[in-house]
């Protein structure tokens, strides 16, 4: 055994357990670092691949056969007109989907992207998404999708970044039904999260919040903008735990399942409060 | 005989990655009970029975990294864990323990469950989320039976590899 702990096996053990947590704490206590996106960009390629084959899974081998054809004759009849044509109709897809949401908030800044994986370790259906720094996303920025919220930027490298979903409890967003102006806080709970719901919680004892109420964020952080759609009330619930009443609420989108997105980048308002908080003028 | 090994190595790198695309690919493994099963686990464990401490613990350190980064984009509990166990094993399989599918599976069932565990216990319980029985009981459970069954069947896959590609 003396002879095991003092052989060249143990001293490259040590070594890399050593450079494995050095790594480990420099990569948790930096956002966006080298290491990381050393390792997304090595992934990213092979997640692009699979994420979008997987995107087409329902259609069968003739289906895609006959549609294959005639792309080739759409791609032979358009390509003297524009090289990139397939490029510039994926994207106009895309957007057409968030068209309205831009129309009604044309404050937003909105950044079209697709779920490149889903972790399978996370079960609050976290994911990562192909857009990064270099697309102006940074930590915090709301996650939308044309029905509403769906999560926010938890990570980001450069090209690409990691979404919370309001299914998890690392979320809390400032919420307010529409109806009744009661207010509380959406966070998503394990107990509800598998079957696409999140909770509304702190409501007060007199609330008024009744099935089918439609919550919207307050946009009191500055993390979220006012009115964005995050679901609808589908329960109310009493915590015995925290002696206080929740809604079980029912966002318009399978999260689950869900691959086209947008991220807010900007919008008026974004940041105020803590900006203000940070300079001692809270608002 | 040097050629044999690389080719081995390169069978065990091809197998990491096409299970990292398998199991990272929205919508293509069907969650069972709310869970899907962690895949690099599996072949970090049955590759480390066949090799030596190093090799073992190399394989271990690139299956955590990928699981963490799925996870997270930090290098994390995977990586770690799976680095220290990779180790362990590849040294008790060379030195102590004669590699038997009854053993590789009791082994399987302790190191599966003590590293998800510590999973749950890092990524859940420090943080203090709510309703942690419920979560373990709703994911972890089926995600540590479903990853076992994985490493029963991937330790055929590579234990054909290493008897095939081995001088």
């Amino acid at each position: 055994m003396k002879e095991f702990l003092k052989s060249r096996s143990m001293k490259i053990f040590m070594i890399t357990i050593f450079v494995v947590i050095v790594l480990a704490v420099f990569t948790n206590s930096i956002e966006n670092n080298f290491v990381s996106s050393t390792i997304n960009g090595v992934t990213y390629p092979l997640s692009k691949v699979s994420a979008a084959a997987t995107n087409d899974d329902d259609r069968s081998i003739d289906e895609i056969k006959a549609e294959n054809e005639k792309l080739k004759k759409e791609n032979a009849d358009l390509r003297s007109q524009l090289v990139n044509y397939y490029d510039v109709l994926t994207e106009n897809s895309r957007l057409w989907k968030f068209y309205d949401l831009k129309k009604e908030n044309p404050q937003y800044s909105l950044v079209p992207c697709t779920v490149l994986r889903r972790d399978s370790n996370d079960d609050f259906y976290s994911f990562t998404i192909d857009k990064g720094t270099t697309s102006d996303i940074s930590v915090n920025d709301p996650v939308v999708s044309e029905n509403g919220l769906v999560g926010w930027v938890s990570e980001v490298d450069l090209s690409t970044c990691k979404v919370v979903t309001v299914l998890s409890p690392q979320t809390s967003v400032g919420a307010i039904d529409n109806r009744t102006s009661d207010t509380g806080i959406v966070s998503g709970s394990a107990k509800y999260c598998d079957d696409n719901l999140t909770t509304m919680s702190k409501l007060s004892a007199d609330h008024k919040v009744k099935k089918g109420d439609i919550i919207t964020s307050t946009g009191i952080s500055g993390l979220y903008p006012k009115g964005l759609i995050i679901g609808e009330v589908v329960d109310i619930c009493y915590d015995t735990y925290n002696t206080s009443y929740y809604a079980v609420i029912k966002p318009y989108d399978n999260i689950k399942e869900i691959t086209e997105l947008a991220i807010i980048t900007d919008y008026t308002g974004q940041g105020e409060v803590l900006i203000n908080e940070k300079s001692g003028k809270k608002k | 005989m040097k050629n044999v090994k690389i080719y081995r190595y390169l069978a065990y790198s091809l197998e990491i990655l096409l299970l990292f695309i398998l199991g990272s690919t929205p919508s293509l493994l069907p969650a069972i009970y709310g869970a899907t099963p962690c895949l690099l686990i599996s072949v970090a464990i049955t590759i480390a029975v066949f090799e030596s401490e190093v090799v073992a613990m190399i394989f271990g350190l690139v299956c955590g990294v990928l699981t963490d980064i799925g996870f997270s984009n930090s290098i994390g509990t995977f990586t770690i864990a799976l680095t220290i166990v990779c180790f362990v094993i590849g040294f008790g399989a060379n030195n102590f323990i004669t590699i038997t599918f009854t053993n590789m599976l009791l082994g399987t069932v302790v190191i599966v469950s003590a590293v998800l565990s510590l999973h749950f216990l890092i990524s859940y319980v420090l943080k203090g989320y709510d309703n942690g029985a419920v979560y373990f009981v709703n994911h972890y459970i089926s995600r540590i039976v479903q990853t076992i069954i994985t490493t029963a069947l991937l330790y055929f896959v590579n234990k054909f590899v290493y008897t095939t590609l081995n001088e």
